[in-house]
Protein backbone atom coordinates (compact mmCIF):
# COMPACT_ATOMS: atom_id res chain seq x y z
CA UNK A 1 0.00 0.00 0.00
CA UNK A 2 2.63 2.41 -1.22
CA UNK A 3 1.57 6.39 -1.87
CA UNK A 4 2.54 7.32 -5.08
CA UNK A 5 1.62 11.32 -5.30
CA UNK A 6 4.66 12.00 -5.55
CA UNK A 7 4.71 10.20 -9.18
CA UNK A 8 2.29 13.73 -10.24
CA UNK A 9 5.82 15.41 -10.69
CA UNK A 10 6.17 13.19 -13.83
CA UNK A 11 3.43 15.23 -15.76
CA UNK A 12 6.11 18.59 -14.94
CA UNK A 13 8.48 16.73 -16.06
CA UNK A 14 7.11 15.86 -19.52
CA UNK A 15 5.58 19.20 -20.03
CA UNK A 16 8.52 21.51 -18.91
CA UNK A 17 10.03 21.30 -22.51
CA UNK A 18 6.85 22.20 -24.30
CA UNK A 19 6.84 25.86 -23.87
CA UNK A 20 10.71 25.83 -25.82
CA UNK A 21 9.37 23.67 -28.50
CA UNK A 22 6.36 26.04 -28.90
CA UNK A 23 8.72 29.29 -28.93
CA UNK A 24 10.57 27.53 -31.30
CA UNK A 25 7.93 26.86 -33.55
CA UNK A 26 6.25 30.12 -33.57
CA UNK A 27 9.04 32.36 -34.57
CA UNK A 28 10.49 31.33 -38.02
CA UNK A 29 12.51 34.09 -38.39
CA UNK A 30 15.61 34.38 -35.97
CA UNK A 31 16.10 38.21 -35.66
CA UNK A 32 16.84 39.74 -31.67
CA UNK A 33 13.10 41.40 -31.86
CA UNK A 34 10.61 38.04 -31.72
CA UNK A 35 12.84 36.58 -28.84
CA UNK A 36 9.86 38.13 -26.65
CA UNK A 37 8.32 34.85 -27.31
CA UNK A 38 11.37 32.86 -26.16
CA UNK A 39 11.51 34.35 -22.95
CA UNK A 40 7.38 34.05 -22.34
CA UNK A 41 9.12 30.15 -22.90
CA UNK A 42 11.60 30.87 -19.99
CA UNK A 43 9.25 31.89 -18.03
CA UNK A 44 6.42 29.23 -18.08
CA UNK A 45 10.08 26.84 -18.08
CA UNK A 46 10.93 28.26 -15.01
CA UNK A 47 7.11 28.61 -13.44
CA UNK A 48 7.05 24.28 -14.15
CA UNK A 49 10.72 23.44 -12.70
CA UNK A 50 10.02 25.01 -9.41
CA UNK A 51 6.36 23.56 -9.53
CA UNK A 52 8.05 20.32 -9.91
CA UNK A 53 10.71 21.30 -6.75
CA UNK A 54 7.51 23.03 -4.52
CA UNK A 55 5.06 20.04 -5.48
CA UNK A 56 7.11 17.97 -3.12
CA UNK A 57 7.70 19.68 -0.20
CA UNK A 58 4.10 20.52 0.23
CA UNK A 59 3.23 16.92 -0.14
CA UNK A 60 5.72 16.51 3.01
CA UNK A 61 4.90 19.57 5.33
CA UNK A 62 0.96 18.19 5.34
CA UNK A 63 2.77 14.17 6.14
CA UNK A 64 1.39 12.95 3.04
CA UNK A 65 4.88 11.91 2.47
CA UNK A 66 7.77 11.40 4.81
CA UNK A 67 10.45 14.54 4.70
CA UNK A 68 13.27 11.62 3.44
CA UNK A 69 10.79 10.73 0.61
CA UNK A 70 10.23 14.35 -0.24
CA UNK A 71 14.18 14.23 -0.45
CA UNK A 72 14.66 11.60 -3.26
CA UNK A 73 12.20 13.58 -5.21
CA UNK A 74 13.91 16.40 -5.18
CA UNK A 75 17.18 14.61 -5.74
CA UNK A 76 14.96 13.09 -8.93
CA UNK A 77 14.04 16.34 -10.17
CA UNK A 78 17.13 17.60 -10.02
CA UNK A 79 18.97 14.63 -12.35
CA UNK A 80 15.93 15.24 -14.72
CA UNK A 81 16.04 18.81 -14.96
CA UNK A 82 19.68 18.96 -15.70
CA UNK A 83 19.66 16.12 -18.08
CA UNK A 84 17.08 18.00 -20.14
CA UNK A 85 19.46 20.78 -19.94
CA UNK A 86 22.50 18.72 -21.01
CA UNK A 87 20.71 17.17 -23.89
CA UNK A 88 19.42 20.85 -25.27
CA UNK A 89 22.73 22.07 -24.84
CA UNK A 90 24.29 19.45 -26.94
CA UNK A 91 21.91 18.73 -29.47
CA UNK A 92 19.89 22.22 -29.74
CA UNK A 93 23.67 23.93 -31.03
CA UNK A 94 22.62 24.62 -34.73
CA UNK A 95 20.70 27.78 -35.69
CA UNK A 96 17.81 25.45 -37.37
CA UNK A 97 16.54 23.23 -35.25
CA UNK A 98 15.91 20.17 -38.40
CA UNK A 99 14.71 17.19 -37.36
CA UNK A 100 17.30 15.36 -38.87
CA UNK A 101 19.85 15.72 -35.89
CA UNK A 102 18.04 13.06 -33.94
CA UNK B 1 26.55 67.99 -8.99
CA UNK B 2 23.80 67.51 -12.21
CA UNK B 3 25.73 64.84 -13.51
CA UNK B 4 26.88 62.63 -10.27
CA UNK B 5 24.06 60.54 -10.90
CA UNK B 6 25.31 59.64 -14.67
CA UNK B 7 27.66 56.99 -12.92
CA UNK B 8 25.01 55.44 -11.72
CA UNK B 9 23.00 54.68 -14.74
CA UNK B 10 23.38 50.99 -15.67
CA UNK B 11 23.90 51.54 -19.51
CA UNK B 12 26.37 48.91 -19.63
CA UNK B 13 23.84 46.31 -19.14
CA UNK B 14 22.97 46.73 -22.52
CA UNK B 15 25.99 44.88 -23.77
CA UNK B 16 24.94 41.72 -22.14
CA UNK B 17 22.21 41.63 -24.69
CA UNK B 18 20.25 38.67 -25.02
CA UNK B 19 21.70 36.89 -21.64
CA UNK B 20 20.35 39.67 -19.26
CA UNK B 21 16.62 39.70 -21.03
CA UNK B 22 16.55 35.56 -20.17
CA UNK B 23 18.46 36.08 -16.58
CA UNK B 24 15.34 38.48 -16.20
CA UNK B 25 12.75 36.44 -17.21
CA UNK B 26 14.13 33.15 -15.75
CA UNK B 27 14.26 35.00 -11.94
CA UNK B 28 10.99 36.87 -12.89
CA UNK B 29 9.75 33.03 -13.32
CA UNK B 30 10.80 31.63 -10.24
CA UNK B 31 9.85 34.34 -7.96
CA UNK B 32 6.12 34.48 -9.34
CA UNK B 33 5.95 30.59 -9.10
CA UNK B 34 7.54 30.58 -5.64
CA UNK B 35 5.18 33.46 -4.43
CA UNK B 36 1.96 31.26 -5.97
CA UNK B 37 3.67 27.60 -4.01
CA UNK B 38 3.76 29.94 -0.81
CA UNK B 39 0.10 30.68 -0.74
CA UNK B 40 -0.60 27.38 -1.48
CA UNK B 41 1.48 25.89 0.98
CA UNK B 42 -0.39 28.02 3.39
CA UNK B 43 -3.48 27.44 1.96
CA UNK B 44 -3.10 23.78 2.57
CA UNK B 45 -1.49 23.70 6.24
CA UNK B 46 -4.18 25.69 7.36
CA UNK B 47 -7.68 24.36 5.74
CA UNK B 48 -9.78 25.84 8.25
CA UNK B 49 -11.48 29.66 7.78
CA UNK B 50 -10.22 30.87 11.00
CA UNK B 51 -6.96 30.25 10.39
CA UNK B 52 -6.61 31.38 6.78
CA UNK B 53 -9.64 32.93 5.43
CA UNK B 54 -9.51 31.58 1.77
CA UNK B 55 -10.72 34.50 0.73
CA UNK B 56 -6.93 36.17 0.75
CA UNK B 57 -6.44 34.09 -2.45
CA UNK B 58 -8.36 37.08 -4.15
CA UNK B 59 -5.23 39.15 -3.66
CA UNK B 60 -2.43 36.51 -5.52
CA UNK B 61 -5.52 36.64 -8.43
CA UNK B 62 -5.88 40.17 -9.15
CA UNK B 63 -2.15 40.23 -8.67
CA UNK B 64 -1.75 37.71 -11.67
CA UNK B 65 -4.16 39.50 -13.55
CA UNK B 66 -2.56 42.83 -13.19
CA UNK B 67 0.92 41.13 -14.07
CA UNK B 68 -0.40 39.99 -17.47
CA UNK B 69 -2.49 43.15 -18.11
CA UNK B 70 1.14 44.78 -17.56
CA UNK B 71 3.24 42.53 -19.91
CA UNK B 72 0.59 42.39 -22.28
CA UNK B 73 1.43 45.61 -23.44
CA UNK B 74 4.90 46.21 -25.10
CA UNK B 75 6.79 49.73 -25.08
CA UNK B 76 6.51 50.68 -28.74
CA UNK B 77 2.35 50.80 -28.00
CA UNK B 78 2.54 52.79 -25.27
CA UNK B 79 5.38 55.36 -27.07
CA UNK B 80 3.19 55.31 -30.22
CA UNK B 81 6.36 54.14 -32.22
CA UNK B 82 5.58 50.51 -33.08
CA UNK B 83 4.08 49.54 -36.62
CA UNK B 84 1.07 48.35 -35.25
CA UNK B 85 -1.56 49.93 -33.37
CA UNK B 86 -2.81 47.58 -31.76
CA UNK B 87 -6.85 47.18 -31.62
CA UNK B 88 -7.05 50.28 -28.50
CA UNK B 89 -4.56 52.91 -30.12
CA UNK B 90 -1.71 54.52 -28.17
CA UNK B 91 -4.04 55.65 -25.92
CA UNK B 92 -5.98 52.70 -24.67
CA UNK B 93 -2.46 51.27 -24.68
CA UNK B 94 -1.70 53.54 -21.55
CA UNK B 95 -4.63 53.11 -19.88
CA UNK B 96 -4.32 49.38 -19.96
CA UNK B 97 -0.86 49.85 -18.36
CA UNK B 98 -2.37 52.66 -15.97
CA UNK B 99 -5.17 49.97 -14.79
CA UNK B 100 -2.65 47.28 -14.65
CA UNK B 101 -0.39 48.76 -12.62
CA UNK B 102 -3.36 50.13 -10.14
CA UNK B 103 -4.23 46.59 -9.89
CA UNK B 104 -0.65 45.57 -9.15
CA UNK B 105 -0.55 47.87 -6.43
CA UNK B 106 -3.86 47.75 -4.99
CA UNK B 107 -2.89 43.81 -4.50
CA UNK B 108 0.16 44.30 -2.86
CA UNK B 109 -1.39 47.14 -0.53
CA UNK B 110 -4.28 44.53 0.13
CA UNK B 111 -1.93 41.95 1.47
CA UNK B 112 -0.46 44.30 3.97
CA UNK B 113 -3.55 45.23 5.07
CA UNK B 114 -4.09 41.51 5.26
CA UNK B 115 -0.91 41.21 7.60
CA UNK B 116 -1.05 43.55 9.84
CA UNK B 117 -4.89 43.57 10.10
CA UNK B 118 -5.95 39.90 9.81
CA UNK B 119 -2.88 38.80 11.76
CA UNK B 120 -0.43 40.82 13.50
CA UNK B 121 -3.51 42.98 15.53
CA UNK B 122 -5.00 40.18 16.12
CA UNK B 123 -1.90 38.88 18.12
CA UNK B 124 -1.88 35.48 15.93
CA UNK B 125 0.59 33.30 16.45
CA UNK B 126 0.23 32.58 12.31
CA UNK B 127 2.75 34.99 11.41
CA UNK B 128 4.23 32.09 8.79
CA UNK B 129 0.70 32.58 6.63
CA UNK B 130 0.55 36.01 6.98
CA UNK B 131 3.65 36.76 5.24
CA UNK B 132 3.20 34.24 3.07
CA UNK B 133 -0.02 36.13 2.10
CA UNK B 134 1.90 39.60 2.00
CA UNK B 135 5.00 38.26 0.14
CA UNK B 136 2.74 36.48 -2.88
CA UNK B 137 1.83 39.43 -4.99
CA UNK B 138 5.05 41.42 -4.12
CA UNK B 139 6.92 38.96 -5.63
CA UNK B 140 5.41 39.78 -8.96
CA UNK B 141 7.13 43.09 -8.59
CA UNK B 142 10.22 41.92 -10.53
CA UNK B 143 8.49 41.21 -13.78
CA UNK B 144 7.24 44.89 -13.86
CA UNK B 145 10.99 46.04 -13.53
CA UNK B 146 11.69 43.24 -15.73
CA UNK B 147 12.73 43.04 -19.28
CA UNK B 148 10.29 44.76 -21.26
CA UNK B 149 10.11 48.29 -19.18
CA UNK B 150 13.96 48.43 -18.34
CA UNK B 151 14.99 47.89 -21.60
CA UNK B 152 12.68 50.69 -22.60
CA UNK B 153 14.11 52.75 -19.76
CA UNK B 154 17.73 51.94 -20.25
CA UNK B 155 17.01 52.24 -24.14
CA UNK B 156 15.91 56.23 -23.48
CA UNK B 157 18.59 56.66 -21.20
CA UNK B 158 21.18 55.67 -23.57
CA UNK B 159 19.68 57.34 -26.16
CA UNK B 160 20.01 60.44 -24.01
CA UNK B 161 23.38 60.11 -23.21
CA UNK B 162 23.78 59.98 -27.01
CA UNK B 163 22.12 63.49 -27.47
CA UNK B 164 24.56 65.24 -25.37
CA UNK B 165 27.80 64.44 -26.85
Amino acid sequence: MGVYWPLFVLIFYVISPIPYFIAKRVTYDSDATSSACRELAYFFTTGIVVSAFGFPVILARVAVIKWGACGLVLAGNAVIFLTIQGFFLVFGRGDDFSWEQW
Amino acid sequence: MSGFLEGARCSECMDWGEKRNTIASVAAGILFFTGWWIIIDAAVMYPTMEEFNHSYHACGVIATIAFLMINAVSNGQVRGDSYSEGCLGQTGARIWLFIGFMLAFGSLIASMWILFGGYVAKGKKMLCISTSVALHPSTFTPWLLGIRSLRGLVFKFGRTEDLWQ
